[in-house]
């Protein structure tokens, strides 16, 4: 109790210093968690987080805060209940509560090739441990009232898949947890900073330049941006093959409690849960074109809602209150791009999040911290090698990935 | 007088009056309980901006009682409170507020015992304000009413198009929108009120206009007057179209405006942009500030002349500016009595009204402002104090007064946020203490209030100027006649000139009696005792602002995200400015330096149903589906087909097929002509196969991959003519196939013509022993194996419909499929089943078919194929034709190829009884690995066992290889087959 009404800072407004052991470039999940797990892991603090906009201004303040592991291939599972499990210590372990919720995560299916590819999905999960598993109308029912479970919509749902430890978490405070557990162990964040050019010499990385002029020497920069992945990888003429499309989502006014669980319908391309405040919190799948745009269109507005309403009828009255979104840099496997790149040293890559960064956030912020303090790729991460598209071992989590957030 | 209902009581109200009218009218003070605190809030402004009146009206949440009419009979109840308003047992949380500061619950429930998962339902419980169990209730089939009643109302969309689009029917937008209109621009005007001229219809002033305006002749008439004149006049013009009690919520790319009326979404696509959308009054910070009766002064002169409500019987006027004065004079002229008139400026723009307030021997205040107000429930006074040149309250001055109402006007803020999505920019004007617009973006314009000036002349001027500019600026006028142009020019010269002086004259003036900032008022303790809320809607206080930056969110965008200012319903339209003023005082930056949050859509909270629009699920039913009917068939879904699922029963339907004949209706199936010179090219370079080759009259299998080599779609590529291809593809990949096939026909440039034709024609596949001997019943087209062997086709009469026949074998018997004419379906369908009737014919179904197939092992692409599958892994590298120069796909199958492929697709029979699943997972034979998956499996009647199709890693790619399908938690033997289950030769497909 006492902690809260002690009146402290959480970071400080820092000078940038000349030198630094590891530069991060991107100050959310990713980049934070990079600098936390590297200085509480490894003892490496002499470490700056710079972002151009400010503190989780990108994806990590844009996600829907959904946290799950019941992916589609073995590696993508293995991967994402490390994050999960680090995820339900990380308020203790932060001190600052992240106001985690495991509600439960259904992903439903309206037809039968979709009931087969849950199916699929609850098998390899339950194979590696996951708990996870194909219900049928009358228990979805039991767990969600007020969806539409009759034969009344065009697309009735016919089962789902119940991840009951998913959930959603406040996703903004898992930045700032992370950003104030960087400062504690003596790293620095720099918001509004934003680097322009990154400086290699004979193969090796040796700092970056920000806009303000800065040179700052580092031999470990990481790349831990979305939307802008490609264009900081372009800076050390490293070509990502990143696509980046635009994901819209929007929340409404406040309501009393009615929906416990996440809702997800990959056959009508939308998702909807509702948060401990009240409000509903639904999203779709990525714009079909590619963009830089942070903005919304009223299409995609009209088509989240309209699919919302096929689930929940009775929400036709309810209000949305603010529409945004997010860049997401898809690779054509649907997984992420993560370690070193081949034929130059000193840059590491934590990019390609598409659809699914946040949930990674955790898992990829130790394993990257521990390769960059080992020298040596970690197991769990070592099949999202960028060297994977050039092999063509690719790791398609397309059918898990896609539209289920 | 309209009957209606308020938490159970009956209620009356007048024709025109809203909810919160007739409420207040009837002695309502208390209008709901805030967020967090349950304290008790009443009316503030008024005008549907502010979240103090919020409702559940009929069942519908969240509906703001200040704009909403009253309509006789309707059910009103009041939201987040128990057992009632007046008494909400809640309110005790208020008294342990000082133990909730901001960021709260990141800094508690941590640790056991009290951790997160076990807090968090009370939490929940308690957050939310709209109910909307029973409209949830209704729809789901339990409530009151029967099935989806409550949803009889009917939302739709609608679409406009016009060349200036004037936001915000006020005085400035109605005279941008009749000067565009006069210079012949299409216009709509879009204003959120029932009636035209923004706040002309309540201010109740006597307007006072210049000449040089044009508009002289309104000087001396009651502003009211001269806004029903102004309505006239805009909608007499022919080319114009006013669209009241519509709000432009959103403003999105290519100038397309969202706008939200009722139940229905206008999507209005125009040329030019003219913002008309003023501003709108925020209340300042000091202790109480929330409580019943402290009003925005707009909101008073809204109640007072547009509802001819009497606000209360002694009232306090606080202002830092001279609308507070038109307020004051609002509520003597209604015979209200004014306790005192509070200014924190020493000088006031118009002198004349102050000396008529002081005649009518009301004391004021110059160089005062509010410290706090006092009440429980409502306020009953207000604590005053001398300020200081730098806005301190000088202590020992405090003065208490005593009311029963207390109207602020301090301050304005523009009503940018519309304006800020089309990407132009607004700046904080030092003089005028408002965001002002700059860089416009072209198609822009502004005027009015939004410019943080507010004076009616230069309103009207502004309107003018926006409006013929925009019109001016349209690409059509262009070429309307240079004399017109050259008086266009002139106009807007002199229009022009006119602002700028009027402008100049207007600074001097507030350089002349500006005051200090008042806004938030700090002073030792003033966060002690009682709230001073910068947000209503997230009952978000002083103190809470300043902590929050303190402890280090000092970023505008950070802040809000901390503390949820600006997040609730209002949106930020209470308390963007003084949050901003906060933050700025605590990290000493200046405002300009703090900058403003984003603004994102919708401007206001809009209805999912209105977004949504009407229901529209499209169904394609094939020419066939009402004889599907009648025969009883089980209808499933296929992407947006009906198709008979079973008829009668698999295995009745099966034995039809493979001993006699059967009929399946496979009209869904995708269809594309082909035409052109370049045709062959084409398919060649988007199939792996050759078709260039492909013989007329002849059929072959084609997979189309992308560029990983990973499969798309199949089917058959059939050559008509040279010149003719005609192509079948998948149910759902239709669309995708065709742009697929324009996409590179553009791209190389080749002389090929793509047609859909799905929808025109109909399909039956006939196969089985007997399919010969029915079919050659009804064509002349000899159809023996001589002549028409497996893989070719004709065109001919069947039945005497003109058709194209295919000699193929997707269930692996003897069989046409069978394109005609769509419009023959019934016709068609009926003759097969009567010839057949002598060979036991019967329909068959989806379901059967998938047993047929899969006994042959015929691949469907997206079952047995998946997102890495290209065509070695699905065991159909004879279908890739590497000879080939280039295709799509090439380069990655190449290097396919060479390496190991990482699975295979393979057949398998089970050892025992157990059925497996489409998606069971695949082990080892000793169990110890996980190889694989099913990709699907059936019950085959042929084999007497369950078989089935699996992508297993490539040691399992041989005939006889020992593996284990992990089935409802057991692990049972199957045996991998290659070769199809049924008929392994294709004797019987070629028969």
């Amino acid at each position: 109790m006492r902690a809260l009404f002690r009146k402290e800072k959480m970071w400080q407004r820092h000078k940038l210093k000349p030198r630094y052991d590891v530069v991060v470039i991107g100050a959310g999940v990713h980049g934070l968690s990079i600098a936390y797990y590297l200085a509480k892991n490894h003892n490496i603090t002499n470490v700056a987080v710079l972002d151009k906009v400010y503190l989780g201004g990108g994806n990590s303040g844009r996600n829907t805060a959904i946290i799950r592991a019941n992916y589609m291939t073995v590696e993508g599972v293995h991967f994402y209940s490390e994050s999960l499990k680090l995820y339900e210590e990380l308020s203790k372990e932060l001190n600052f509560n992240l106001l985690f919720s495991q509600i439960g995560h259904l992903s439903l299916a309206h037809t039968d090739s979709a009931v087969n590819g849950l199916w699929r999905r609850a098998e390899v999960n339950k194979a590696l441990g996951v708990n996870s598993r194909v219900i049928w109308p009358d228990e979805i029912k039991r767990l969600v009232p007020a969806l539409d479970t009759s034969d009344r919509p065009r697309y009735p749902v016919k089962a789902a898949l119940y991840h009951a430890p998913g959930g959603v978490i406040r996703h903004d405070a898992v930045v700032w947890g992370y950003a104030r557990g960087v400062e504690r162990h003596g790293g620095e964040v720099h918001p509004r900073t934003e680097v322009i050019t990154i400086d290699v010499k004979d193969h090796q990385v040796t700092g970056v330049r920000t806009d303000k002029g800065e040179v700052i020497r580092a031999d470990c920069v990481v790349n831990a941006t979305s939307g802008w992945c490609t264009t900081v990888s372009k800076m050390v003429g490293v070509d990502l093959p990143v696509v980046t499309h635009p994901l819209q989502a929007c929340v409404t006014e406040p309501l009393k409690p009615f929906l416990d669980k996440v809702v997800v319908s990959a056959n009508l391309h939308v998702y909807v849960y509702q948060t401990d405040r009240g409000e509903l919190v639904m999203g779709s799948e990525i714009d079909p074109y590619s963009s830089y745009s942070q903005g919304s269109t009223l299409e995609t507005l009209e088509s989240i809602v309209a699919h919302a309403l096929e689930l929940f009828p009775g929400l036709r009255h309810v209000r949305v209150l603010r529409q945004w979104g997010g860049l997401c840099d898809m690779t054509p496997d649907y997984s992420p791009i993560l370690g070193e790149v081949d034929g130059l040293k000193g840059f590491v890559l934590d990019v390609g999040w598409g659809t699914y960064g946040f949930k990674a956030g955790p898992v990829s912020g130790k394993r990257i911290a521990e390769l960059i303090a080992t020298k040596r790729t970690p197991d769990v991460i070592r099949p999202f090698r960028l060297s994977r598209f050039r092999e063509d071992r690719l790791v398609s989590e397309k059918g898990a990935a896609a539209v289920s957030h | 007088m309209l009957n209606f209902e308020f938490n159970g009581r009956r209620m009356s109200a007048f024709e025109g009056d809203t909810i919160a009218s007739a409420l207040y009218a009837s002695g309502v003070r208390i209008f709901s309980r805030s967020f967090k605190y349950h304290r008790p809030r009443g009316l503030l402004c008024v005008s549907g901006r502010c979240p103090n009146c919020l409702m559940s009206v009929d069942g519908v949440p969240n509906v703001k009682a200040c704009t909403e009419r009253v309509r006789a009979g309707m059910k009103v109840k009041s939201q987040n409170c128990w057992p009632s308003l007046e008494h909400d047992i809640f309110s005790v949380i208020d008294k342990i507020g000082r133990f909730l500061p901001v960021g709260f619950y990141y800094k508690t429930f941590i640790n056991p015992p009290i951790e997160w998962s076990r807090v968090e339902w009370i939490i929940r419980r308690l957050t939310g304000l709209g109910d909307i169990e029973e409209e949830i209730a209704s729809a789901t089939g339990k409530g009151p009413k029967d099935g989806r009643s409550i949803h009889s109302s009917s939302f739709e969309h609608l679409n406009l198009q016009a060349d200036v689009a004037v936001i915000g029917g006020g005085p400035s937008g109605i005279f941008a929108a009749l000067e565009a209109g006069n210079a012949g621009a299409r216009v709509v005007l879009v204003d959120d009120q029932p009636a035209l001229g923004g706040h002309l219809r309540y201010s109740g002033e006597t307007l006072s206009i210049d000449v040089a305006t044009g508009e002289g002749a309104y000087s001396g008439l009651k502003s009211s007057a001269v806004a029903s004149t102004l309505e006239k006049a805009v909608r007499d013009r022919p080319n114009m179209t006013v669209l009241d009690n519509s709000t432009a919520f959103g403003i999105y790319e290519s100038n397309l405006i969202g706008i939200v009326r009722g139940n229905s979404v206008i999507r209005l696509r125009a040329e030019q942009l003219v913002f008309a959308t003023g501003a709108h009054e925020f209340p300042s910070v000091f202790q109480n500030n929330d409580l019943p009766e402290v009003f925005l002064g707009r909101g008073i002169q809204r109640l007072v002349n547009l509802y001819g409500v009497i606000p209360g019987k002694r009232a306090v006027v606080v202002s830092n500016n001279d609308s507070g004065l038109g307020v004051a004079r609002t509520l003597m002229d209604a015979g209200v009595k004014l306790e005192a008139y509070i200014d924190s400026r020493k000088a006031v723009g118009a002198p004349e009204t102050l000396a008529e307030i002081e005649d009518a021997k009301v004391q004021t205040f110059l160089g005062w402002a509010v410290k706090e107000a006092r009440g429980s429930k409502h306020v009953s006074s207000v604590v005053i104090c001398e300020v200081d040149n730098e806005g301190e309250l000088v202590h020992g001055t405090e003065r208490v007064v005593s009311c029963d109402l207390v109207s602020l006007s301090t301050g304005f803020e523009t009503e940018a946020w519309l304006l800020n999505q089309t990407g132009s920019r607004t700046i904080y004007d030092e003089l005028l203490r408002e965001f002002i617009p700059r860089e416009l973006k072209p198609t822009v314009y502004v005027c009015g209030d939004l410019t943080g000036i507010h004076d009616l002349n230069i309103a009207i001027m502004q309107g003018k100027v926006a409006g013929l500019s925009a019109a001016v600026n349209l690409p059509a006028m262009e070429r309307s006649s240079e004399l017109k142009v050259e008086y266009q020019r002139k106009s807007l010269e002199t229009y022009s000139r006119l602002v700028s002086q009027y402008e100049g004259k207007y600074r001097e003036g507030m350089k002349r009696t500006r005051g200090p900032d008042v806004l938030v008022v700090e002073y030792p303790g003033s966060d002690k005792m009682r709230k001073r809320f910068v947000c209503v809607c997230e009952d978000v206080v002083a103190k809470d602002i300043s902590l929050a930056t303190f402890e280090g969110f000092d970023d505008i965008e950070t802040l809000k995200r901390y503390s949820t200012v600006t997040m609730g319903p209002c949106q930020g339209k209470m308390c963007s400015m003084p949050s901003l003023h906060l933050c700025s005082r605590v990290t000493g930056r200046s405002i300009a330096q703090t900058g403003r949050t984003v603004s994102r859509p919708p401007y206001v909270p809009v209805a999912m149903g209105a977004l949504a629009g009407a229901e529209l699920h499209p169904v394609k039913l094939t020419g066939i589906h009402y004889k599907h009917i009648e025969l009883g068939a089980r209808i499933m879904d296929m992407g947006e087909w009906k198709r008979p699922h079973v008829y009668t029963s698999v295995e009745e339907e099966y034995k039809a097929v493979r001993e006699s004949v059967g009929v399946i209706d496979v009209s869904t199936l995708g269809r594309l002509d082909v035409k052109g010179r370049d045709a062959g090219k084409l398919l060649d370079f988007v199939y792996t196969h050759i078709f260039s080759t492909l013989k007329v009259g002849k059929s072959r299998y084609g997979v189309i991959c992308d560029d990983a080599g990973i499969v798309l779609d199949d089917g058959t590529v059939t050559r008509l003519s040279e010149t003719h291809y005609f192509i079948t593809t998948t149910t759902g990949n239709v669309e995708f196939v065709e742009e697929w096939l324009v996409w590179w026909a553009t791209a190389l440039r080749l002389d090929a013509y793509i047609t859909n034709v799905t929808a025109g024609l109909g399909a039956v596949n006939v196969a089985g022993p007997k399919a010969r001997d029915l079919l050659q019943k009804l064509t002349t087209v000899d159809l023996s194996s001589g002549a028409f062997p497996y893989m070719s086709s004709a065109e001919g009469e069947v039945a005497g419909v003109p058709c194209i026949l295919l000699r193929i074998g997707f269930v692996g018997e003897t069989g046409w499929e069978i394109h005609f004419p769509a419009e023959f379906g019934e016709y068609f369908w009926d003759t097969l089943l009567e010839a057949g009737k002598e060979f036991g014919v019967k329909p068959f179904g989806v379901e059967t078919q998938r047993v047929l197939r899969l006994e042959k092992k015929h691949v469907i692409v997206g079952q047995d194929t998946d997102a890495l599958s290209n065509p070695f892994e699905a065991d159909m590298a004879w279908t890739v034709k590497f000879e080939k120069e280039d295709f799509v796909g090439k380069a990655a199958l190449v290097a396919a190829e060479k390496k190991e492929p990482e699975r295979m697709l393979v057949g398998f029979v089970m050892k025992d009884s157990m059925v497996a699943h489409d998606g069971d997972q695949v082990f080892s034979q000793d169990g110890s690995r996980h190889v694989g998956f099913v990709t699907s499996s059936k019950f085959s009647p042929k084999v007497g066992r369950c078989v089935g199709m699996a992508l297993v890693t490539p040691e399992h790619y041989k005939e006889g290889s020992l593996i284990r399908v992990k089935s409802d938690d057991a692990l049972n033997g199957a045996e991998v087959t290659l070769a199809p289950f049924y008929d392994p030769e294709g004797k019987r497909l070629r028969a």
